[in-house]
């Protein structure tokens, strides 16, 4: 984000404080002040960097690469309803173990859903996803045996880090997800800037261009959905030690969909577009709802359209490109 | 050498052929260029050539190994590199960012993750020359769809250039300059190598008497003559084609 090009030397400390805005009230808001907050809206936040989690995944793969997705809540799903499996039905606790189990199985699947969903292009990939993703949500629906149906698996509790002294409460969970989120964030940032980063970028605007120049668009396309199921992964995991129990909602399309406004609102191919939709939609989401349980859609459509009114590119584009200005206006 | 030999190639869209039986070859270091009326099968060829498209029937080699079957992005890996009639660049991507890719994209560590694009400290010299050479190093951090047509232009042929292709393909690359900026291009084409083989396709017979050395002239998808530029001049078959008249090749061409 701190792309700024001016010289350090000759700077008002105005300047450096606007340049550093962000990172400063990101800090504050996120690290410093949480401790101080009701526990409902600590809960809140570890909802929205959850969630922040999936959108940057779904990003990288519709932002980045521009596959498109209306099933990516397969993967968050899967990973979810693993670790509530292996916890409530073989007693696994370990963090250490459950985790990378689950995560490993939602990359599987997306491994296999990659390559059906990347036989066909463009607006063809929403049914196909959609399709696939409706399939989980069908077994999580009828395995009852396993995944408890549509009354969902209850009694996932928080898992065992496997540290002494250490006790799980609101505030603590938060950080945890803040730490997972802070990791996440760094490894897909440090992606998107890498050659493999460029060439999904490369692809999303002009694929023919890539192959004629070299590129193996399938593979880079197959490469981007595995490593967004795994991501995705990462946040269902999450998910379901902060809900405790996993529904098969959270795998069917209206939870995809929800991913997919978050990038849409936030800003598409940025990652910290993911952040602010996430948050965005979370908070209308949750405020709307004790206001009008039922009609908290309608809301949610109103600032839909708001943001397609105001900031097409997203609420994140349009906050950084007031920073940018913000920056200029300091230009000494 | 032959750096490109395509035997019998035919390729049928429903009952039209786009190209009938079209056969030539060119040697390496050669520039030649491909000719024709509008609809003659000169960008269907390039498609072909490319991978883009699947011949109907017929095979190319490519200094002597057969591609008729090879995916696209293999043969760019063996040197073979497209311009586009329509600039086919990374509108929302910036101008250094456009030439990266194509540098890249036969480069070994185009699948690397785990290194930022900055490291490759080699490549951005690269990119420096390459834009340098096409004057839109000053405009490096443009997005390329707020930098005008000429310099769209200019950013196409070098995208086909990063990779030091040993046969490069040139879809009309003039379309749509002015006089000053063609004579630019071809100054560019000019320059290349040896090493590199170009196959140029033009209307402009500025390019094509300016940078040819072999032509090839398509008509309704089938090859009707190939020669030297005086050659081809002096076809009657081609005149024909082309004028309807006597009046010669020279200013043909304009549609």
């Amino acid at each position: 984000m701190g792309t700024a090009k001016q010289k350090s030397s000759g700077f008002l400390w105005q300047g450096q404080l606007i340049r550093f805005a962000p990172h400063i009230i990101g800090g504050v808001i996120f690290i410093l002040l949480v401790p101080f907050l009701p526990t409902y809206i600590q809960s809140l936040m570890t909802k929205i960097l959850i969630f922040a989690i999936f959108a940057m995944s779904l990003d990288l793969l519709m932002g980045y690469a521009g596959v498109l997705s209306l099933g990516h809540a397969a993967y968050f799903g899967v990973a979810g309803y693993a670790v509530g499996i292996l916890m409530v039905h073989y007693g696994i606790n370990s963090f250490w173990i459950s985790a990378p189990l689950a995560i490993l199985l939602s990359t599987l699947v997306a491994a296999i859903f990659g390559i059906i969903v990347l036989q066909v292009r463009g607006i063809y990939c929403i049914l196909v996803t959609f399709a696939l993703g409706q399939l989980l949500y069908s077994i999580a629906m009828k395995w009852r045996s396993v995944t408890n149906g549509e009354y969902g698996l209850t009694g996932i509790i928080r898992p065992d880090l496997g540290l002494p002294h250490f006790t799980w409460h609101t505030t603590s969970f938060y950080y945890f997800v803040f730490i997972v989120f802070a990791i996440c964030f760094f490894l897909l940032y440090r992606l998107v800037k890498s050659p493999l980063g460029l060439a999904l970028q490369g692809i999303r605007e002009g694929e023919s261009r890539m192959s004629a120049l070299g590129y193996n668009t399938w593979l880079y396309k197959y490469i981007a959905f595995v490593i967004a199921g795994m991501f995705a992964g990462v946040a269902g995991v999450l998910f379901a030690y902060h809900n405790g129990i996993m529904v098969p909602p959270n795998l069917d399309v209206a939870t995809s969909g929800f991913v997919m406004l978050m990038i849409i609102a936030g800003g598409m191919g940025t990652l910290y577009g993911s952040l602010i939709g996430a948050a965005v939609l979370i908070i209308i989401q949750f405020y709307a709802g004790v206001l009008t349980p039922e009609r908290w859609p309608l809301i949610l459509g109103g600032a839909f359209v708001l943001t397609i009114m105001y900031a097409r590119a997203g609420i994140g584009v349009y906050l950084y490109k007031l920073y940018k200005k913000a920056l200029l206006a300091w230009k000494p | 050498m032959e750096a490109l030999k395509i035997d019998s190639l035919t390729k049928r869209f429903g009952g039209v052929y786009a190209l009938k039986n079209v056969s030539f070859s060119v040697e390496a270091g050669n520039r030649l260029a491909i000719i024709g009326p509008n609809g003659a099968g000169k960008t269907t060829l390039f498609n072909i050539l490319n991978g883009q498209l699947t011949a109907t029937s017929g095979r190319m080699y490519f200094y002597g190994q057969d591609i008729s079957k090879m995916a696209t992005h293999r043969r760019a890996d063996l040197g073979l590199a497209r311009s586009f009639q329509v600039s086919n660049l990374f509108f929302n991507l910036t101008v250094l960012d456009n030439v990266l890719l194509a540098i890249q994209g036969t480069e070994s560590h185009r699948f690397q993750v785990f290194r930022l694009t900055t490291a490759y400290k080699d490549m951005f010299t690269k990119a420096q020359q390459l834009l340098s050479s096409v004057d839109l190093w000053g405009k490096r951090n443009d997005l390329v769809q707020n930098i005008s047509h000429g310099e769209q232009r200019n950013l196409e042929i070098a995208l086909s250039l990063a990779s030091e292709p040993r046969l490069l393909l040139l879809d009309e690359p003039t379309a749509g300059l002015t006089a000053a900026e063609s004579a630019n291009i071809i100054e560019m084409i000019r320059k290349l190598g040896a090493d590199t083989t170009v196959l140029i396709v033009a209307h402009d017979m500025d390019v094509v008497f300016g940078v040819a050395n072999r032509i090839v002239v398509l008509h309704y998808g089938q090859l009707i003559a190939e020669g030297t530029p005086e050659e081809i001049q002096a076809n009657s078959k081609v005149k024909e084609i082309y004028m309807g008249n006597e009046e010669g090749a020279d200013n043909a061409g304009v549609d």
